[in-house]
């Protein structure tokens, strides 16, 4: 029951009571390693650039984030504009505001008011209003270009329909009742930029720092925005000074970091993490669950054997997880349950874990009349660990008595041409940190090409209350739906990667920003 | 055969050539898989949103049109929009393109006096001991794969004796010429397989006019050691070594994929590695053009440059 009074109180508003019931695992996600939280005692120290280096794009790099999808896309937007805020389950209303004071939702669940901090401005001087706010959430959903992540709010809320009452007062109507908006769009990267942004060098900014040098595909240079009002920390951001480096290659990042020309690499692979934790030069900090990425594979229901769930249950307790975890991560690494999103408030951590029983799927197989089936498992490099985890999970099947093999795509091709990844009879993939239920509006129901195949109306219907409704009723739908997809989705998911970052010992406070996935920088200090 | 038309068949060589190229790097890339709607629209795209991405790129055109449309915006020095934050390519080459050349630049600069002085002296003992240590020594340096190479130059300079920086970072707002130190291990690592293969090459037509009743009626004139090298045999190998200088040069410029991206150095190389895994095709294409004209146009200067020194060269036989 716990678990379920904890999402129930979650909706109500009264997580900081609810964390106290339902234990510290909750709470792992507002922090990833003591070394990068901020330092307690005399005060933050100020000044100092720091120097950071990410994946980014080549020499068509732009400064609007909307059309770009990199890491250092993503670190340098948050940098720039100030966000509307992050999750973080240990806060009152689940998340943690930014610009705004509240976010208040009427009786029917169908508008959300959204209210502004008073006395903000951008870099420029000029106000940041409500106006600001509706048009940095509005105008990706006109660009094609956008990246679906920035398009998504259109799909929730009504910005047509949405009405300015006042310089700090924005109404947003929602297109179906919706118990979860504030996680909708308080997940940390929805940022405010001032109407109209031309995504110049030039632009006024919100955020923490203000552009200084900006080279496409090499890096930024961005000095301390002295307009900036932290909601939290009055004198932040406290580094005089934030460089950020594109370079696309994780071992270049660490020896970037080895040879001291950066003080934090993002993003590292197992290997290359694993070497520098014996380093005791640097310090080595994964993110926890829910800033972690999710290795999965999906069954096609195209294909005759997976339309038998026996055949789909096999293949998840075919795989060994704790190996994977073992031998691919070095044990830095979360075991998965077939569900995506954990860590997240909405997320059916009461479902029990499912064990690897390579005797029962060798059972089920043979019911099924799948004994020696051939399937070829398609990956790619697409981020660290994905091909090895296939690796193992072929093996395992392999030894339940399938006959499988792995095929393994150049990097960038395996989602290149989607329409044949759709056809892929056994696909892997990976996600992003995303609320789980969120997530399977976005990218599994309603017959979306990535679901392969799953088809429910019923379990769409389970998410689709859960998500309109409040209390009880939104949690008992949420916990139906994941427990149908557990039981009988297509999702083999049997490992959750961290985020992996090195840093010199004296960077800190970069925990504190949350979002953990990209580093934040509005309170972090630099000894 | 006179200077302005052996100029001439070269240049008319080189339209077809050039032409037959791009045929190739527009069938290459449309044999990637996938198409351009994949990159553009995203992976979530609905069928709606793929539809008007395609009619926007003109991808319901057949290959042909879309080829000839291309290879015409190329003629007028139009090579297309890059899906990545849609600027034009031929700005996006400009900008990384001069870095690389800067590479080559120094690499060609350690590899042409390197390669010409073992080549020559192992040339000029062909079949003796040094000529083996030799030819076995650029035999191992070829065959070593470059980021092998790479990665024990970094052990040993960067790493070991912490002498010049692991990843080449240009300064921000600046050019690598502000901070020459971070060229010098990708310099060094592009020189040594083109030392390896140019030593080769030297040594290859040293051994040749070595043998020849030139230098042997000049060593019975007393004429021998440094002298016989430089004043005799260098020149008789020159010629041949200059046109494998040119299909080096080429090599470098282009081939620098390897080096740039293990040393993180913003060059073409590493632009044509992030363009393909991001499927930004037009870019894709851009830099492939590029820098097939450019290694015709080195190999053509090659040409030039062993004609004066060769003149019986591109003589009509």
């Amino acid at each position: 029951m716990e678990p379920l009074a904890r999402r129930t109180l979650l909706r109500s508003g009264l997580l900081a009571a609810a964390t106290a019931v339902a234990g510290p695992a909750l709470l792992t996600g507002c922090g990833s390693g003591g070394d990068s939280s901020a330092p307690t005692g005399a005060g933050p120290r100020r000044g100092g650039t720091l120097r950071a280096a990410f994946t980014g794009a080549g020499a068509g790099e732009t400064l609007n984030h909307f059309v770009g999808g990199t890491a250092l896309d993503m670190v340098r937007a948050r940098a720039l504009h100030a966000t509307l805020g992050d999750l973080d389950p240990s806060a009152p209303d689940g998340v943690r505001y930014g610009v705004l004071e509240t976010i208040e939702v009427d009786e029917e669940l169908s508008a959300y008011t959204l209210r502004l901090r008073r006395g903000l401005t951008f870099s420029d001087g000029s106000p940041l209003t409500a106006r600001d706010v509706l048009w940095s959430l509005s105008s990706p959903a006109d660009d094609p270009a956008s990246l679906p992540v920035y398009r998504n709010p259109a799909s929730t809320f009504d910005f047509g329909g949405a009405r300015v009452e006042d310089d700090h007062t924005l109404v947003l109507p929602t297109r179906a009742p919706l118990a979860d908006g504030r996680m909708v769009l308080c997940q940390g990267n929805y940022l405010v930029l001032k109407e109209n942004s031309d995504f110049s060098p030039g632009t006024a900014t919100s955020g923490p720092f203000r552009l200084e040098e900006f080279a496409p595909g090499e890096g930024c240079l961005l000095t301390r925005n002295e307009a900036f009002s932290h909601p939290e920390a009055d004198e932040a951001p406290y580094l005089d000074g934030l460089e950020l480096r594109s370079l696309p290659d994780s071992d270049a990042r660490a020896a970037a970091l080895t040879g001291g020309q950066v003080d934090l690499a993002h993003d590292l692979s197992p290997v290359t993490a694993r070497t520098l934790r014996g380093d005791e030069r640097f310090t080595v900090t994964s993110t926890d669950p829910p800033y972690v990425s999710g290795l999965f594979f999906r069954m096609n229901l195209a294909h005759e054997p997976f339309r038998d769930p026996r055949v789909r249950t096999a293949f998840k307790l075919a795989a060994d997880r704790e190996a994977m975890v073992e031998s691919v991560f070095f044990g830095d690494a979360t075991v998965g349950n077939d569900l995506l999103g954990p860590g997240f408030p909405d997320y059916a951590d009461e479902i029990e874990q499912r064990p690897f029983d390579p005797d029962r799927a060798r059972r089920l197989l043979r019911e099924a009349g799948a004994e020696g089936m051939r399937v070829t498992l398609t990956t790619g490099p697409e981020t660290p660990g994905m091909v090895e985890v296939a690796t193992l999970y072929v093996e395992n099947l392999v030894a339940v008595g399938v006959e499988a093999t792995l095929e393994e795509l150049p990097a960038g091709q395996l989602f290149a041409d989607y329409p044949a990844y759709a056809r892929l009879p056994l696909a892997a993939s990976f996600s992003v940190p995303t609320p789980a239920l969120p997530l399977y509006q976005m990218s599994y129901g309603a017959r979306n090409p990535a679901a392969l195949g799953w088809d429910r109306p019923d379990v769409d219907e389970l998410v689709a209350t859960a998500r309109g409704t409040s209390g009880e009723e939104s949690a008992r739908a949420g916990l139906a739906a994941q427990r149908t997809l557990w039981e009988e989705g297509n999702t083999i998911a049997p490992v959750f990667k961290p985020f992996t970052t090195a840093h010199v010992p004296g960077v800190a406070g970069v925990a504190d920003d949350l979002f953990e996935q990209f580093p934040g920088f509005s309170r972090a200090t630099l000894s | 055969m006179s200077w302005s038309l052996f100029l001439l068949r070269r240049l008319a060589a080189l339209v077809p050539t050039l032409a037959a190229l791009s045929v190739l790097v527009f069938g290459a890339t449309e044999l990637l898989p996938g198409d351009a709607v994949g990159a553009v629209a995203g992976p979530d795209a609905t069928e709606a949103e793929r539809a008007a991405v395609r009619e926007r790129l003109g991808l319901d055109d057949d290959p042909v049109t879309r080829y000839l449309r291309w290879a015409g915006g190329a003629v007028r020095g139009d090579l297309g929009t890059a899906y990545t934050g849609g600027r034009a390519v031929h700005e996006l080459i400009a900008s990384r393109l001069p870095h690389s050349l800067l590479l080559a630049g120094l690499a060609l600069a350690v590899t042409v006096p390197l390669s010409i002085a073992l080549g020559l002296w192992a040339g000029s003992r062909a079949g003796r001991r040094a000529d083996r240590a030799v030819s076995t020594g650029v035999l191992l340096v070829a065959g070593l794969p470059e980021f092998v190479t790479a990665t024990a130059l970094w052990w040993l300079l960067a790493g070991e004796l912490g002498l010049l920086p692991r990843v080449s970072l240009v300064p921000l707002g600046g050019s690598p010429l502000d901070t020459p130190e971070i060229l010098v291990l990708p310099a060094l690592t592009l020189a040594a397989t083109g030392v390896a293969v140019g030593t080769r090459l030297v040594r290859s037509a040293s051994a040749e006019a070595v043998a020849s009743p030139w230098i042997e009626a000049a060593r019975l004139r007393g004429v021998g050691g440094a002298r016989l090298a430089v004043r005799h045999v260098l020149p008789g190998a020159l010629a041949p070594a200059t046109q494998a200088f040119g299909l080096i040069t080429g090599a470098l410029v282009g081939g620098a994929i390897v080096v740039e991206t293990v040393y993180g150095y913003p060059g073409i190389g590493l632009e044509l590695q992030q363009a393909v895994a991001h499927r930004d095709i037009p870019l894709v294409q851009g830099i492939a053009l590029v820098l097939c004209a450019a290694t015709l146009a080195t190999v053509l200067l090659a040409d030039l440059a062993a004609r004066a020194l060769d003149p019986r060269r591109g003589s009509l036989r």
